[in-house]
């Protein structure tokens, strides 16, 4: 079952809208500039925070989107324009980063500082939510890197299980049960913070 | 909190998109969107561009071929322009109304010159 993406994301993010990105992509084709970073300007956050998903290093995962990007407009030429852009560039960015992990020596995630490692206490709510982040970002980076791009796409960047497929080049079936695999698992350590909390 | 989800489930968990979304969110997007455009338009960039302004003049020179072959087809189909003598030698009694009705355009300088020389 083809299921909808959802018009609107956490946090109320709206979804980034579809409709001029064939054209904008047409023109960038034809060497516009400001075709080109207008899709930049549009797209770059979302592909920074699907690098970072698979390379944890948020430098690293920004020289893939950078890679990314760049790898896209020479592309250009093979992009459908009577498909969303979106997942044909979230493709190109998933596998700008899985080729730089696997290019470079794996980088040791580093060790969780004390505070992190549960039981502290929380001084203030910045404090916790920086707490949260590095705990979610560790459990991300235990996960395996399909199934955190997977949960990354469909719960941060709204796409669907369907869009979620063809960027990974994997049956919709498989989209899914990694999204749920990677969902018991966060869900458990959001659980525990806030029962800390 | 939703528990536990099934396989079928098919929205995003909101709570669980935004933590993440806080988790993994970049720094300073105009420092990475200037980083990247200038990279475009840097040495590696430049060929890129290149690149891109090839096709483009490649696409127009395949479009200005074809042009020239609809041209060069639409000329041997057409005829000679049709004179105001042609319509009025072909029906004296009916020249204007051969004029409007012919189906192919009269010369616009014969008409033209008919017209200077009627004012004088």
């Amino acid at each position: 079952m083809r299921t909808d993406p959802p018009s609107q994301l956490p946090g109320g993010v709206a979804r980034i809208p579809q409709g001029d990105e064939a054209e904008l992509a047409a023109r960038a084709r034809a060497g516009d500039r400001a075709a080109f970073g207008t899709l930049v300007e549009r797209f770059a956050a979302q592909a920074r925070r699907v690098a970072r998903a698979v390379l944890q290093n948020p430098d690293d995962a920004d020289d893939a989107a950078q890679d990314a990007f760049l790898s896209a407009l020479v592309k250009l030429d093979q992009y459908d324009p009577r498909r969303p852009f979106g997942p044909w560039l979230m493709r190109i960015v998933a596998n700008a980063a899985t080729d730089r992990r696997r290019r470079r020596a794996v980088r040791q995630t580093e060790p969780l500082a004390p505070e992190l490692a549960g039981g502290a206490s929380h001084p203030d709510h910045d404090a916790e939510l920086r707490v949260l982040g590095e705990r979610l970002r560790v459990a991300l980076a235990q996960l395996p890197e399909r199934r955190r791009l997977a949960v990354v796409l469909f719960d941060v960047e709204g796409y669907s299980h369907a869009e979620i497929a063809d960027i990974l080049g994997i049956p919709e079936g498989t989209a899914r049960s990694e999204v749920f695999h990677a969902r018991r698992a966060l869900r458990v350590l959001l659980q525990d913070w806030k029962e800390e909390g | 909190m939703k528990e536990p989800s099934l396989p079928f489930d098919h929205r995003p968990d909101p709570e669980l998109g935004a933590a993440l979304r806080a988790a993994l969110e970049p720094g300073d997007p105009a420092a990475f969107v200037a980083r990247v455009l200038a990279r475009a338009e840097g040495r590696g960039g430049h060929a890129t561009w290149e690149i891109l302004a090839r096709w483009a003049r490649a696409g127009i020179a395949a479009a200005a071929a074809a042009a020239l072959v609809a041209g060069f087809a639409m000329g041997r189909v057409m005829q000679s322009p049709t004179t105001l003598d042609d319509v009025m030698v072909a029906s004296a009694s009916a020249g204007a109304n051969a004029l409007l009705t012919s189906p192919r355009a009269p010369d616009a300088s014969v008409v033209f010159t008919s017209l200077v020389e009627r004012d004088r």
